[in-house]
């Protein structure tokens, strides 16, 4: 049983034929222009509807839709915590300073400015699962890895409040953090790139109460929920004034999945379509102006056609083998190229209003 | 989920006392863990098959520790080592039938477990498999599904059991994590995981497209806060308790014969690599590249310990 549920995200096999998925891997490699099911070009996305704000008890929370039903809802909790250092880490420095001020109650050093990955959880819920299975798990860490491995570079003006990305942000003070938990409820079954669309939108609408105590004290908030600051600090630019030289404010990251069928590269795959994938990549492209890749959490060769002689004509059979570099270099260039889809997508998040 | 069957230790760890006298001594500069040898050079492996009776195949694998360990382990100055050495152990059971209870399956169901030893890194780690261990285990099932000729084994299991005995640092021991800080560390384990758990499987006589091996590879900016401006340079085999700064790494798994990849992990920021002037590439190629030359590295060895393997099952 257990050996069942082990099965990946990649390994979820929809229930088709052999023959039905032979046929979808045809029209999908064909040279030059694959014929989708669903009659989309390769780097179209599937229309959505979203909404922001929709969870009371939440500091920010999110719902994405696509017309077919599949939903997906992401809510983000802070709460303030300690930061307790690891005992055994030390500054130097400080020790030769004050040697004898080393056995003081509190580890706190003088390096707790940058933040910690831990701060942020990250918890998805996926019908069929345990909360300890491992797409579960494999699902939220790689999510995860996107939002804290982000660092804001320091050259842009936008993004220098956000200094060490997300992780900095959640710094109050050298004593004090936030840490953020992210669940998502899921009633069906949700694609990876749909859950990360909707926490990109839930951290967006994301709100921490407006602090008052100023620097080493104990943290202390404004009790007036309207003077709350956005966790992601907003430009004040107007949209039109970004055209002549485009500064991106920090975003949280967007993971991408991108699926290579024979010499086709096809965005937003649906299942039936990563089933018969030579290759899939998850991709967070970063923050435009750097043109940084996050992470590239990639998986090869779920499916696919093998190029054994003995293959009948018409039958799928599992993909055997990798995928080789040369496809794994196009796949990420069409992503993060210049005017790639990666800029394409943020673009386009970036005009989506959270209230 | 908390572990309520054992009585667990404090989940913070525990450490021998330490003096600030002692600390003084052992924090300084000098006896900060230094990188070696050079940006291509790997370290030495060892891997032998076959050690584990009761399973169907087994291997053990094993990173030289680095000279700074080396040196402390001879010379000890400080209770803390300054860094520490890949150890892990790998057994395959199977290919065996499936449960009754099971759905039918055209192909060999793979199954993959990764675990650290409670004791394997500098904070304990609980009897339960976290979060990090099961995100192993699927990056592990990923490299390792595109080898294996699964359709030979229909209605049949093959569980993969790696046991972590001593696991790479993320950091140095004495820094605090900064904003480039991620687990590092997880990414040598999982190289070699998929390192070990191949020989392991050949040593089972399980049918695969080639013997599949894991490589890392890192962009590394050394250099403290006063030379900031020298781009990070490229590494392969990188021990993150050497280095200041690790800025993006990635992990393949590769099959040389092929010149396939069938994992790929990739994290960080690779735009800044320092590569030169006519190097069309672009960082995370660079990177890919690098690791794709550990990862042929380690399968010299890989490729090694299998021919042992079958030696001794004729002899």
């Amino acid at each position: 049983m257990s050996s069942q549920r082990q099965a990946s995200s990649a390994s979820q096999v929809p229930h088709l034929s052999p023959a039905e998925l032979s046929y979808l891997y045809t029209s999908l490699s064909l040279p030059k222009n694959p014929i989708r099911p669903d009659g989309r070009s390769p780097t179209q996305f599937r229309p959505l509807s979203a909404e922001t704000t929709i969870l009371p008890g939440t500091n920010g929370s999110a719902r994405i839709g696509f017309a077919d039903g599949t939903q997906a809802i992401v809510g983000v909790k802070a709460e303030v915590e300690k930061t307790v250092l690891a005992a055994d880490t030390l500054d130097s420095r400080s020790l030769a300073q004050h040697g004898d001020a080393l056995n003081r109650e509190g580890e706190e050093g003088s390096a707790a400015v940058s933040g910690q990955g831990e701060w942020v959880q990250m918890s998805i819920e996926i019908p069929g699962f345990r909360d300890d299975d491992a797409l579960p798990v494999f699902l939220s860490e790689m999510m995860r890895e996107s939002l804290v491995g982000s660092v804001a570079g320091g050259d842009v003006d936008g993004a220098k409040e956000m200094a060490g990305g997300l992780k900095g942000r959640l710094v109050i003070n050298k004593r004090w953090h936030w840490r953020l938990s992210c669940f998502s409820p899921n009633l069906s079954h949700t694609p990876s790139p749909l859950l990360s669309l909707t926490t990109h939108l839930a951290l967006l609408s994301t709100k921490l109460p407006k602090l008052k105590s100023t620097g080493e004290e104990d943290p202390f908030f404004d009790d007036d929920w309207a003077a709350a600051e956005y966790l992601y600090p907003r430009s004040n630019t107007s949209k039109s004034s970004l055209s002549a030289a485009p500064s991106y404010p920090v975003r949280p990251p967007v993971t991408l999945l991108v699926i290579a069928v024979g010499e086709n590269v096809i965005f937003d795959p649906n299942r039936e379509e990563i089933a018969v994938a030579d290759a899939v990549l998850a991709i967070s492209p970063g923050i435009p102006n750097s043109e940084n890749v996050n992470m590239l959490g990639a998986t090869a060769g779920p499916g696919e056609e093998s190029g054994g002689q003995e293959e009948v004509e018409g039958v799928w059979r599992p993909r055997r083998g990798g995928v080789k570099r040369s496809v794994i270099a196009r796949m990420v260039k069409t992503v993060l190229g210049k005017g790639g889809v990666g800029e394409e997508v943020l673009e386009g998040l970036e005009g989506v209003e959270v209230q | 989920m908390a572990d309520r069957r054992r009585i667990n230790g404090p989940p913070g760890g525990t450490r021998p006392p330490v003096f600030a006298s002692l600390q003084e001594s052992s924090t300084g500069v000098a006896n900060r863990a230094q990188r070696q040898r050079q940006p291509t050079e790997l370290r030495k492996i060892f891997l032998k098959t076959g050690l584990i009776p009761t399973a169907s195949g087994s291997s053990y694998l094993e990173f030289e520790p680095s000279a700074s360990l080396a040196a402390a382990r001879s010379n000890p100055k400080s209770l803390i080592p300054p860094s520490s050495a890949l150890k892990l152990a790998c057994t395959v059971h199977g290919p065996k039938p499936l449960p009754r209870s099971a759905a039918f399956s055209p192909n060999l169901v793979l199954t993959t477990h990764v675990k650290y030893a409670p004791f394997a890194a500098r904070k304990r780690k609980g009897h339960i498999r976290d979060a990090s261990e099961r995100d192993l285990g699927v990056h592990l099932e990923t490299a390792l599904r595109g080898a294996i000729i699964a359709e030979r084994w229909p209605k049949s299991g093959l569980d993969i059991t790696l046991t972590i005995i001593e696991a790479e640092d993320d950091r140095w021991w004495g820094d605090a994590p900064d904003s480039h800080d991620a687990s590092w560390g997880m990414m040598n384990v999982l190289a070699g995981c998929i390192t070990a758990a191949s020989a392991a499987i050949a040593d089972a006589h399980i049918d695969c497209l080639d013997l599949v091996s894991g490589g890392v590879a890192a962009l590394v900016s050394d250099d403290s806060s006063q030379s900031a401006s020298s781009a990070p340079r490229l590494m392969l085999d990188i021990d993150p308790a050497e280095h200041r700064s690790i800025l993006s790494a990635c992990v393949v798994a590769y099959m040389p014969a092929r010149d396939e990849i069938t994992e790929l992990w990739l994290k960080g920021d690779s735009s800044r690599a320092a590569l030169d002037k006519n190097d069309g590439r672009t960082g995370h190629e660079a990177l890919i590249d690098g690791a794709v030359d550990a990862a042929r590295g380690a399968n010299t060895v890989l490729a090694e310990a299998v021919r042992e393997s079958i030696a001794r099952s004729f002899a």
